[in-house]
């Protein structure tokens, strides 16, 4: 049946269809950038989701546990085959999304009678050398996007677009803490949009979004880590720990003392 | 581009495979040191032109190499590094082949990070020390032809487990060319110099003072002035060279991790105690 042209159209938009169901409850990867480096934030009931690719590398996924698996496992081995063959320098974020992870995502998306990767990916990288983007974001059909200040993949694109639109300010600048808080509020704007899909919402309050996390936060925790360039080993991944996170959660709940 | 990274991969592949960088080498046709040889042949004593030396002392082990690599009587270079990080917490001193040694230092070092990525857990002692002992099988025909041959010493410094009841310390191990695993109590020495101090460190380890009851500057002195014997009766081992600046290469590996000693350091030691005095 899928020899005639509209069949197999049907049957990509079908997917496409249960891709976007699949994927619209994901709860967003937030990354940006700090004083020290890069952060990425994100909450999960349990599985972790963001992870260490390479020295100066993070992969971030959201969506089905087993297929973030595959693809951090593939990201990772073609980053050290590049880092044997040639040298750590020349591991980038460019060619490992547009000759390994995004082919690899399309190529499972167009065989439509396998499953494609329930999946939407994000790769960062701590000061890319030469005129490199410092973020990734791919989609589960393997559509790549780079990003220079902030990235976001999320369960829908309107989730994501209030996201960034919260994280409008640079926070290039900004020490961890006030970093993390900006990231923990913006992922709160982004739960309120996520909850008003059907209708319009207007800009939330900060009372809104205080709310929004500290309900989210009673199932669900935070999760996040840096990409920090002050750390004197080779790798510059680190995993925030938990009273870290507790104090990022209070400081973007504490609508008293943060003043904005 | 991986075929180990094949969204088809089946689960049982994935986990046999998922862990071992080498055989992913392999699997993408890669050069990891190939296991055939044409070339039967016997070990002549390795061309091993060189003196390594590591010492457990107070807080870790030192470990230290002359800088000079030699091809038969011909001195190719003063400056070479003998003494490589592999990680945050374990160095490897080659003595040997410098092109199979730096290929095999190259690999146990993205090996390990490898596996540390993918499985979200350190690879244990023992599975480092095999996976090092698998690249010297692996080298085994190089070795035959009798210009590949490689003797390593890998020291670490290990976390004590008091369930498995070990304590916390310096640990040296060292490997013969076929891949058999070695560790060392108190020091351990390779290379062409090494027949010429190893007297002298028993010595001194015995009758003068253990060398785990030794601090740093006692320890660094104890292993500049090894190095300089070695080089005043070996042809093969670099001695210090005050008109170049060049220094033996030492390395700590303590629980803060590892660290070069710096020429600074080195220099202020040399003028003291005027070891090449």
């Amino acid at each position: 049946m899928l020899e005639e042209p509209y069949r197999w159209v049907e049957a990509i938009r079908n997917r496409r269809e249960y891709l976007e169901d699949q994927l619209a409850g994901a709860s967003p990867v937030i990354a940006c950038r700090y004083a020290d480096g890069l952060l990425l934030l994100t909450t999960t009931p349990g599985p972790r989701k963001i992870f260490e690719a390479y020295n100066q590398i993070a992969f971030a996924g959201v969506g089905h546990p087993a297929d973030i698996e595959k693809l951090r496992k593939s990201v990772i081995d073609i980053a050290h085959l590049e880092a044997f063959n040639l040298s750590a320098r020349d591991v980038s974020l460019q060619r490992l999304v547009n000759f390994g992870v995004g082919p690899l995502m399309k190529a499972a998306f167009d065989e439509i009678f396998r499953s494609p990767f329930i999946a939407r990916v994000m790769v960062a990288e701590l000061d890319p050398t030469q005129e490199r983007e410092t973020f990734y974001t791919v989609d589960a059909d393997g559509s790549f996007t780079g990003a220079d200040s902030v990235a976001v993949i999320a369960g829908t694109p309107e989730v994501a677009d209030a996201i960034r639109a919260h994280l409008s300010q640079d926070t290039a600048d900004q020490p961890l803490k006030q970093a993390l808080r900006s990231c923990v509020s913006a992922w709160g704007a982004g739960r309120l949009r996520g909850e008003a899909a059907a209708e319009e919402l207007d800009e939330p309050t900060s009372a809104q979004i205080t709310e929004a996390i500290t309900s989210a936060l009673e199932s669900v925790h935070l999760e996040a880590a840096v990409l920090d360039r002050t750390l004197p080993t080779k790798t510059k991944f680190r995993l925030l720990d938990e009273p870290t996170l507790a104090a990022a959660a209070d400081a973007a709940t504490d609508v008293s003392g943060s003043g904005s | 581009m991986s075929s180990g990274g094949d969204w088809r991969t089946t689960p049982a592949a994935a986990l046999t495979d998922g862990s071992d960088f080498l055989h992913l080498l392999k699997e993408n046709g890669h050069s990891a040191p190939s296991t055939t040889s044409q070339h039967a042949g016997t070990i002549d004593t390795p061309t091993e032109g060189t003196t390594i030396l590591a010492i457990r002392y107070r807080e870790g082990v030192l470990v230290a190499g002359d800088r000079r690599a030699t091809a038969g009587n011909v001195i190719v270079y003063d400056r070479a590094a003998k003494v490589l990080s592999v990680d945050d917490r374990s160095v490897m001193a080659l003595s040997g082949s410098p092109a199979s040694a730096y290929e095999i230092a190259r690999l146990l070092e993205i090996s390990f990070q490898h596996y540390r990525r993918t499985q979200l857990q350190e690879l244990s002692l023992d599975g480092r020390l095999r996976t090092l002992s698998r690249l010297l099988r692996d080298n085994l025909p190089m070795a035959m032809q009798g210009i590949g041959a490689v003797v390593p010493i890998y020291a670490t410094y290990e976390d004590g487990n008091p369930r498995e009841g070990t304590e916390a310390g310096g640990k040296i191990f060292f490997y013969d060319v076929l891949g058999a695993t070695f560790e060392s109590v108190d020091f351990c020495t390779t290379g062409s110099g090494s027949p010429i101090i190893r007297g002298a460190l028993y010595y001194q380890n015995r009758w003068e003072q253990p060398f785990v009851e030794r601090d740093e500057a006692q320890a660094l002195l104890l292993v500049l002035k090894m190095l300089e014997t070695a080089a005043e009766f070996d042809t093969a081992t670099g001695g210090f060279s005050a008109t170049a600046a060049i220094y033996p290469q030492v390395m700590r590996v303590t629980r803060d991790g590892i660290s070069d000693i710096d020429d600074e350091t080195l220099a202020q030691t040399y003028r003291t105690a005027n070891v090449s005095g």
